[in-house]
């Protein structure tokens, strides 16, 4: 486009070709109505002239016949008055042509009056001057002639003079009409003209409002087309200055994130291997127990113990930068939930032992299979049985429960020991938190477990929560989805398996 | 005495498993190399090691190329493949190339030897 006025241009023109259009017909309305009021008037006078001169030519005719046969017997006909009359007759006349020159009817009537006098005078006021009687009934013709002349010649004019009136309002109205017309016709024009400026915004405006929705939907590569009225177009262009620092603020983030990563994983990497040879060591020392003294086996204890933990937290960190970079793999398979369920509780019995708590695993009868990778379902029970065994305190009740909700099945770990507050279990799953700093020290644990419990159950496709009233336990319950082509693990004799309470 | 041919290119690693090992009463020859591991083989001659160990990633030549090209030579020695990899097949893998049992990185000391001691007297 290489037209392309701004918005106040284009406001601006449209209202300046409206007020002349306004202006171009008021004037020419006017005008003209003038004009037709000026001729209307013009006519109106030359009628009443005409009307008048007619009278005159009547009233000299009159005198004519006075002259050319006085009232009473003993005046005789007089040749100086006759022409005295046929003067006034003449002059009236001349006037009266004046004023019909240009409308044939009325010159042919007034033609007829003149002629009709002329033969009257030749025939009858002649040969009266003279004394001579014209002959019977040549008189009152010819007389009588030049009287309808006259009063033709009277109708006419009035009948002009109407015709002028009716056709000075027919002018009028038309002229009315074209005006008002004329005043549509520029409205619609300007009509025509904002509604271009509104369309012409229209498209451009859209295309803004839909990339607008793109963008926040997320999509970072949006852009829109510019164009548009001079304003439009810039709103387009900053939109797309905005789309670009917003697309490079995130692929710069992405770049930090993406190096935090990098940096976790090599890290976490790096550590594993020394942390090993300290562990391997450290549990060597404490394993030849005769060589050292008491002091001696108890720092390999602890440096043991120490390396163990620092080992757990580096896989777990390892595992959540793998999670972050999408390179935490599971690979699930149809797995039988009773077989699961009583591996971990073995596994897990000793630490529940060691705290006086009560352990039982509850498993509903003919689960389905889970669609599961073994590993890290084991995994995440762990992590969960073992943070009710750390906060939980002594004496504790304990409880593993799976069972069958849905097309999915729900793993439940619940305690009865201090449970979370409503703020505590907001952040219960956010990584490094714990219950509470004090506890720090006394549970021990990396703060990962339940990051890790939550990445690895929805890497899974299932969900994980938590519950608690406090004071009265809380419950972590997660599910994953039921294995297609699972079958029901087949029913142990006893429906329930209920590990013996422990301690 | 049951010997046992550990590879790994940790070296401290390397001594840490030699001096567990000879502590539960193994004889260990090491290699921080797949290259070496080899050597040490072929210096061993038909006096194969009764459990070989290697360490999947290593330079030179790494755990897996030994793996494929002992079994290549037609020898049936059990062989333990230490994997840092997470990979659920992974162990299926190792098995595929010839591997008579795999153990991921880390593992518990427990486990290890636990697995040796599967392996010697089977074999």
């Amino acid at each position: 486009m290489t037209f392309n006025p701004s918005l106040t241009a284009r406001l601006r023109i449209g209202f300046l070709v409206l007020f002349a259009l306004l202006m171009v017909v008021s004037l020419l309305g006017v005008g003209r109505l003038f004009q037709i009021r000026v001729n209307y008037e013009n006519d109106i006078t030359r009628y009443f002239q005409l009307e008048l001169e007619t009278e005159h030519l009547r009233s000299a005719f009159i005198l004519e016949q006075a002259a050319a046969r006085p009232a009473t017997a003993h005046q005789k006909p007089s040749q100086a008055e006759l022409n005295q009359a046929a003067a006034s007759f003449s002059d009236a006349a001349r006037r009266a042509r004046d004023l019909t020159d240009d409308d044939t009817a009325l010159n042919a009537k007034l033609g007829r009056l003149i002629a009709s006098q002329a033969s009257w005078r030749k025939a009858v006021a002649e040969p009266l001057i003279q004394e001579r009687v014209p002959p019977p009934g040549v008189e009152q013709r010819l007389t009588s002639a030049v009287t309808n002349s006259g009063e033709a010649l009277a109708v006419e004019t009035r009948g002009s003079r109407d015709a002028a009136r009716d056709h000075a309002r027919t002018d009028t109205r038309n002229t009315t009409i074209l005006v008002a017309a004329g005043l549509a016709g520029a409205l619609l024009a300007a009509l025509i003209l904002f509604s271009g400026l509104i369309n012409s915004m229209r498209a451009p405006l859209g295309r803004l409002v839909e990339g607008a929705r793109r963008l926040a939907g997320g999509d970072l590569r949006t852009r829109v087309e510019v164009g548009g009225p001079t304003e439009i177009a810039a709103l387009g262009r900053a939109f797309n200055e905005m789309a670009n620092s917003l697309e490079r603020d995130a692929r710069e983030r992405d770049r930090v994130e993406q190096m935090k990563n990098d940096f976790v994983l090599t890290v976490s990497h790096e550590l594993r291997t020394p942390v090993t040879v300290v562990k391997g060591f450290a549990e060597m020392l404490t394993a030849q127990r005769e060589g050292l003294n008491p002091r001696q086996f108890e720092a390999a204890e602890v440096i043991a113990e120490s390396a163990g933990q620092l080992q757990k937290m580096i896989n777990d960190l390892l595992d959540l930068a793998r999670s972050d970079a999408g390179k935490l793999r599971i690979e699930p398979e149809p797995t039988p939930v009773r077989p699961l369920a009583q591996s971990i509780g073995r596994q897990m019995r000793p630490h529940f032992d060691g705290k006086d708590q009560s352990f039982s695993v509850s498993v509903e009868k003919d689960l389905p299979e889970v669609d599961a990778d073994p590993g890290r379902v084991t995994q995440v029970l762990a992590n969960l049985l073992t943070n009710a065994n750390k906060y939980a305190p002594e004496g504790a009740k304990v409880q593993l429960a799976a069972s069958q909700v849905g097309e999915e099945i729900e793993f439940a770990v619940s305690d009865d020991g201090p449970g979370l507050d409503e703020e505590q279990l907001e952040h219960v799953f956010e990584r490094f938190w714990r219950a509470d700093s004090t506890e720090t020290q006394s549970v021990g644990g990396t703060g990962l477990g339940l990051a890790i419990a939550k990445s690895l159950v929805e890497l899974h496709g299932g969900a994980i929560s938590a519950n608690s009233v406090p004071g009265q336990g809380a419950t972590f319950r997660f599910v994953l989805p039921i294995s297609k082509d699972g079958r029901p693990t087949p029913t142990a004799p006893a429906a329930r398996t209920k590990a013996g309470a422990a301690g | 005495m049951t010997r046992l041919l550990v590879a790994d290119d940790s070296e401290t690693v390397l001594l840490m498993l030699q001096r567990r090992l000879e502590m539960e009463g193994y004889e260990v020859v090491t290699a921080t190399d797949g290259v070496e591991a080899l050597d040490r083989l072929n210096e061993a001659g038909s006096d194969e090691p009764d459990v070989i160990l290697l360490d999947a990633m290593m330079p030179n030549k790494s755990g897996t190329e030994v793996l494929e090209e002992i079994r290549g030579r037609g020898s049936t020695v059990p062989i333990l493949m230490i994997s840092a990899h997470l990979d659920a097949q992974e162990p299926d893998r190792m098995r595929s190339l010839g591997a008579t049992d795999c153990i991921p990185k880390p593992f518990e000391w427990e486990d290890l030897i636990g697995k040796i001691e599967e392996l010697t007297t089977s074999g």
